[in-house]
């Protein structure tokens, strides 16, 4: 078959480099694949992650149109950044495909892209949430209050859904929301993942201490003040831990964090951003990932894949894609007993050195055969065929769409119950 | 009863598809029911229009009606409490035709994507019927083969077959049905020349064009049988029909691959004919059976020719058969009121 | 040309639109053209469903039909290039009925949707419509007012003007048409009282309620009118029907405010017939001019008497008014050849 893939290709995008591994696997299958790069014009295009095939920035129109006529299906890479996405939402718009959703909450995906759109925007919150939600809605202007409010009452998952024939998700936690919007089928698959940076090769010596590493921007959502009070609470782990941060981190939050460090006798070592290589050395010299989110916001987390993939023992916030991962694969917190289970967790670990290292290993195996490329090109090999079935339904509803328009009547009077009710015969909503 | 009969149709074509239905609403009228005959235009082709037109069915309300009976596609789509269908054929080239020349449309994954929305919608409007009658095995086995579906033969009778008589036998084989390539009474003629026996030809029918009927004319006079075949492309009116059947020495008819065994083989029944067919004609082996009530060649110039010239030399077999096709019309239950039991039960 | 008449169907009940359509379609074919009817099932309870049954019409597929006559909403809203109306009835629950407070519409944003909806697909289909015409004067008005459209009025005309042939009269006053109380029959009975001694009645036709009968039983009663005219309160047979007009003296038309002119009206004139008529009756007031074809009384039973009387002070007279009026009808124009050629203009 042939797809129209539209993705970020940075190589600062963890989705760009998930699709890059499947687009490659259904290029070996012997499919053709068009890639359409979705970020915004501001976004430096200097390194990309290589396909393996051409790669068309999305404003141009007639060659895309051209690739989309002679295509099966068109395929959504769809997080929560507006810069990444832009593309894709313009023209999941105009040719509705299969959307391979990585995040259930989108506030920032939509807030990026209600800007200059307010009244489109106001549409989109009162279809979807009513008319209160919709009005407070642009009021908010706290990031973190953004997030706490409006991830349970409008976290705009239902807005991209049904704009698509069909979703694949990475897993069910949010999926109410999508089988409420999606018009078509709704598959949950693994998210496809590698390591490339895990090798076998010999470590330099280390030292004796607990090693536990955190990646990525430090946000609050990391938890990394719990972790420092956790290890704060035990003069055995004070003394026996050492814990590095690794990512892009304000001034202000560094100078916070390591103030409580010091204040409480943890030894914190922050990294900041570093290179490619540097990173994957960080990760092989620890000995526990902390990957703990709350809230949790993500269909899927490449982090805490990554984590397995490099054989590391992995702690998680009991939530979201996190609680569907095998029990006795990772660790699980609580959130409501966050410092305390992390204590626990990290005297346990301490306290038997191999413990680490075995359970790293285990979830390795695991996560090898399961956040594979092949299985994910496999799904939109069987979700292809599926999102088209369902298309052939949405043009049908469509042609009465268009009508009630130049009727300028009201859409809702196609959702009555009388007229919805006879065409139930035609439903293939399901998950599969 | 308030019993609604619906079906599809092409507005000014006339016959086939529509007798079903028109007879069927006489004969019910006649029995004592009302009667409402709803026919709505349906474009099959491009496949982009099937769903938008099957979905605005499903608003049809019927409900002033105790039951609803639908013929051709995709009138079963209509909803009613009390649905029976009395399906004659699906929309073919998403079906048995989809792998034929027939296919006006092109093998795309959209097309593909359409062809399996519509068997799996079909399946499940078929399902909503309380019962699901064919007018021939061939497309019953269609049904099950495509939809999972089990159906109950029931074979559409003529209009008023009292109008059918045997005045005699003469040396005359008639076809009378529409002028078309795959009815192919261009085999008839070449079999006449392969024929020992002095047997004539006489066609009659019309076609969609002209150019079929020339070419028939054109075959007698290559084939040298000029003298022996009478080509008449017109209009038929019922009474010539009945008349020509009447003194025929036997019918032939022998479509390719018909869904049933067509009106023209029955009303040869009727009127105590033999019907003369070939081993590939489909539906039409369903009723004719090698000499009982005709017979069955192969579809060659020569052995269509060995049949024409046993039916004239052995005359009183021939006449024998044309008693026994009265017969198969009793043993098959081809009647109205069968029909009328088992639409009515 | 090959004409497809659209009309509205309401399974198992037919009237005066499904007569009409069946008229026109015979005339179709009188003047030389093909021509077939095709009803689509409307359902306007609940009103919730009628954009349901708007877009069927609009995604129905007309094929090989060269010029469309559509009749009423929503059957006029299907496409086809090549459309006339002849608007027998919007839906007035959206238009006029809505104002007057008398509408299926549910209250609120619902009802107003479905309104809006409504007045934009008639005029998308106004729009696209080769010529409007209406069957009343009234209806043309409605049309003008609510869409802003205008159109040429064209009643519709007699089915069988042939049989209306008028001739010797049997000396009594015909009252044709429903019995109801618009039509007022009850009010002719009471000038029959008051008339002249020689002025005899037939009232004839399908009465609406058993009240209506009795009322006219109690009149005829009261004023012992039993010797002077004859009751015939049923659907007629079309024969009886002609009879009863051709070999009347004249013949009285007293509705209350109608929009047209009314078939007992157009058939009396086509029998040459004199008219009897009020002068709030409404549309036949078209056809009655004092002193040429008719008499125009106050609705009274004294005014009615008089002009009943007159009608038998001088026969010739009387005769002559009936010539004045089928001049004055055939002046008009309302013929099917003529009808036929507009509608396909």
């Amino acid at each position: 078959m042939k797809l129209v893939m539209f993705t970020p290709a940075v190589k600062t995008s963890a989705i760009g480099r998930m699709t890059r591994l499947v687009v490659r696997q259904l290029l070996s299958s012997q499919h053709e694949v068009v890639v359409v790069r979705t970020e915004s014009q501001h976004v430096s295009a200097t390194e990309l992650h290589d396909f393996g095939c051409t790669v068309l920035p999305w404003e141009d129109d007639s060659q895309i149109t051209r690739e989309i006529e002679s295509a099966d299906c068109c395929v959504y890479q769809i997080g929560n950044s507006y810069e990444f996405h832009e593309g894709a939402i313009a023209w999941l718009a105009k040719a509705p495909g299969i959307v391979c959703l990585h995040d259930f909450f989108l506030g920032h995906l939509f807030f990026g892209w209600s800007q200059g759109r307010r009244e489109e925007a106001n549409r989109v919150l009162t279809q979807w949430y009513g008319t209160t939600i919709a009005e407070e809605y642009f009021q908010i202007h706290d990031g973190s209050v953004f997030i706490s409010k409006t991830r349970n009452e409008a976290p705009l998952t239902e807005w991209i859904s049904s704009m698509a024939t069909c979703v694949i998700t990475h897993s069910n936690w949010g999926c109410d929301r999508v089988l409420a919007a999606c018009p078509g089928p709704v598959f949950v698959t693994p998210l496809a993942y590698d390591a490339p940076g895990a090798n076998d090769s010999e470590l330099p010596a280390t030292n004796s201490k607990l090693n536990i590493l955190t990646i990525g921007h430090v946000n609050p959502n990391k938890r990394v003040e719990s972790c420092i009070l956790a290890i704060a609470s035990s003069p055995s782990l004070r003394a026996n831990v050492r814990y590095r941060l690794v990512g892009a981190i304000l001034p202000e939050t560094e100078k916070r964090l390591s103030e409580l460090a010091i204040d409480n006798g943890v030894e914190l070592i922050i990294s900041n951003e570093v290179n490619d290589a540097t990173l994957s050395m960080a990760i092989r010299e620890a000995d526990v990932i902390s990957c703990l989110r709350w809230p949790s916001l993500e269909a899927a987390s490449a982090s805490a894949i990554e984590a397995m993939l490099y054989g590391k023992a992995t702690i998680v916030t009991d939530t979201g894609f996190y609680s569907e991962l095998p029990d006795e694969l990772v660790l699980k917190i609580s959130v409501e007993n966050e410092v305390e289970d992390l204590k626990k967790i990290f005297l346990s670990l301490h306290s038997d050195q191999t413990s680490a290292n075995v359970l790293g290993k285990q979830a390795q195996v695991w996560a090898q055969a399961t956040f594979t490329a092949q299985n994910y090109a496999r799904k939109l090999e069987q979700a292809v065929p599926a999102a088209l079935r369902a298309n052939v339904l949405l043009s049908a509803v469509e042609h009465f769409s268009s009508i009630i328009e130049k009727w300028s009547g009201n859409p809702e009077l196609l959702s009555t119950p009388d007229m919805l009710q006879p065409l139930s015969v035609f439903n293939t909503n399901t998950i599969v | 009863m308030k019993i609604a009969l619906c079906s599809s149709f092409m507005p000014f074509i006339r016959g086939g598809g529509r007798n079903i239905v028109d007879w069927l609403a006489s004969t019910l009228t006649e029995a004592g029911h009302q009667v409402e005959v709803v026919y709505l235009p349906e474009l099959d082709s491009p496949p982009d229009i099937l769903f938008q037109q099957m979905m605005a069915l499903r608003w049809v309300d019927l409900k002033a009606a105790d039951r609803i009976i639908c013929f051709r596609p995709q009138a079963h789509l209509i909803p009613h409490p009390h649905k029976i269908l009395w399906f004659i054929h699906h929309i073919r080239t998403f079906y048995d035709l989809w792998d034929s020349p027939y296919r006006d449309f092109p093998d795309t994954a959209r097309n593909r994507a359409i062809r399996e929305s519509l068997i799996d919608v079909d399946t499940r409007a078929m399902g909503e019927a309380k019962t699901v009658f064919t007018n021939s095995k061939v497309v019953s086995e269609r049904l099950k083969t495509f939809n999972g579906v089990e159906s109950e033969v029931l074979y559409p009778p003529v209009f008023e077959p009292e109008r059918f008589f045997s005045a005699g036998y003469n040396d005359e084989i008639v076809c009378i049905c529409r002028l078309e390539h795959y009815k192919r009474q261009h085999l008839l003629i070449e079999a006449l020349s392969y024929t020992k026996a002095p047997v004539r030809l006489r066609i009659m029918g019309t076609g969609a064009s002209p150019d079929y009927g020339i070419a028939l004319q054109q075959k007698a006079q290559l084939c040298n049988v000029a003298d022996r075949v009478i080509v008449e492309d017109r209009w038929i009116t019922e009474e010539e029909k009945v008349e020509h059947l009447s003194q025929c020495l036997a019918a032939a008819y022998l479509p390719i691959d018909e869904d049933s065994y067509g009106y023209p083989s029955l009303e040869a029944s009727h009127a105590q004919k033999a019907v003369l067919t070939t081993s590939d004609s489909g539906g039409v082996l369903e009723l004719i059976q090698d000499g009982y009530n005709g017979y069955i060649a192969e579809p060659t110039p020569e052995s269509l020719a060995r049949a024409m010239d046993k039916l004239y030399r052995d005359k009183n077999v021939t006449e024998a058969m044309g008693k026994n096709a009265r017969q198969r019309l009793v043993d098959l239950k081809i009647s109205w009121s069968q029909v009328l039991e088992r639409l009515l039960a | 040309m090959k004409v497809l008449i659209v009309n509205n169907m309401a399974p198992f009940i037919w009237g005066g639109a499904e007569e009409l359509a069946v008229n026109l379609q015979k005339n179709l074919v009188i003047a030389g053209h093909d021509a077939e009817i095709l009803r689509i099932p409307f359902q306007w309870e609940p009103s919730t469903r009628i954009p349901s049954q708007m877009l069927l019409a609009r995604t129905l597929e007309i094929a090989n039909t060269d010029h469309v006559i559509a009749l009423k909403f929503p059957a006029y809203l299907v496409r086809h290039h090549r459309k006339s109306l002849w608007l027998l009835h919007q839906y007035r629950q959206a238009y006029d009925l809505y104002d007057a407070g008398q509408t299926n519409l549910p209250p609120g944003q619902h009802g107003a949707d479905i309104r809006k909806a409504i007045a934009h697909a008639d005029n998308e289909s106004f729009a696209e419509s080769r010529h409007i015409y209406t069957n009343s004067e009234v209806t043309r008005q409605r049309l003008l007012k609510y869409n802003g459209f205008d159109s040429k009025v064209l009643l519709p005309p007699v089915n069988d003007p042939e049989v209306f042939t008028g001739g010797e009269s049997d000396d009594y006053i015909f009252a044709g048409g429903r019995v109801n109380s618009m039509k007022r029959q009850f009010l002719l009975l009471q000038a029959l009282a008051k008339a002249d001694r020689r002025v005899k009645m037939i009232i004839a036709g399908p009465p609406e309620s058993p009240a209506d009968t009795q009322q006219l039983h109690a009149i005829i009663e009261q004023f012992g009118l039993q010797d002077r005219v004859k009751l015939d309160l049923r659907f007629l047979p079309r024969a009886t029907y002609v009879d009863y007009v051709n070999r009347a003296l004249a013949v009285a038309y007293i509705p209350f405010d109608e929009d047209s002119l009314g078939y007992v009206s157009m058939e009396a004139a086509t029998a040459r017939k004199a008219l009897i008529t009020t002068t709030d009756s409404g549309g036949i007031l078209g056809l009655v001019q004092p002193g040429e074809t008719g008499w125009r009384a106050e609705p009274t039973a004294e005014s009615l008497a008089e002009a009943m009387s007159a009608a038998y002070e001088s026969k010739a007279r009387t005769r002559q008014y009936g010539e004045g009026a089928q001049a004055l009808w055939n002046g008009l124009g309302i013929n099917w050849p003529e009808t036929v050629e507009a509608l396909l203009k």
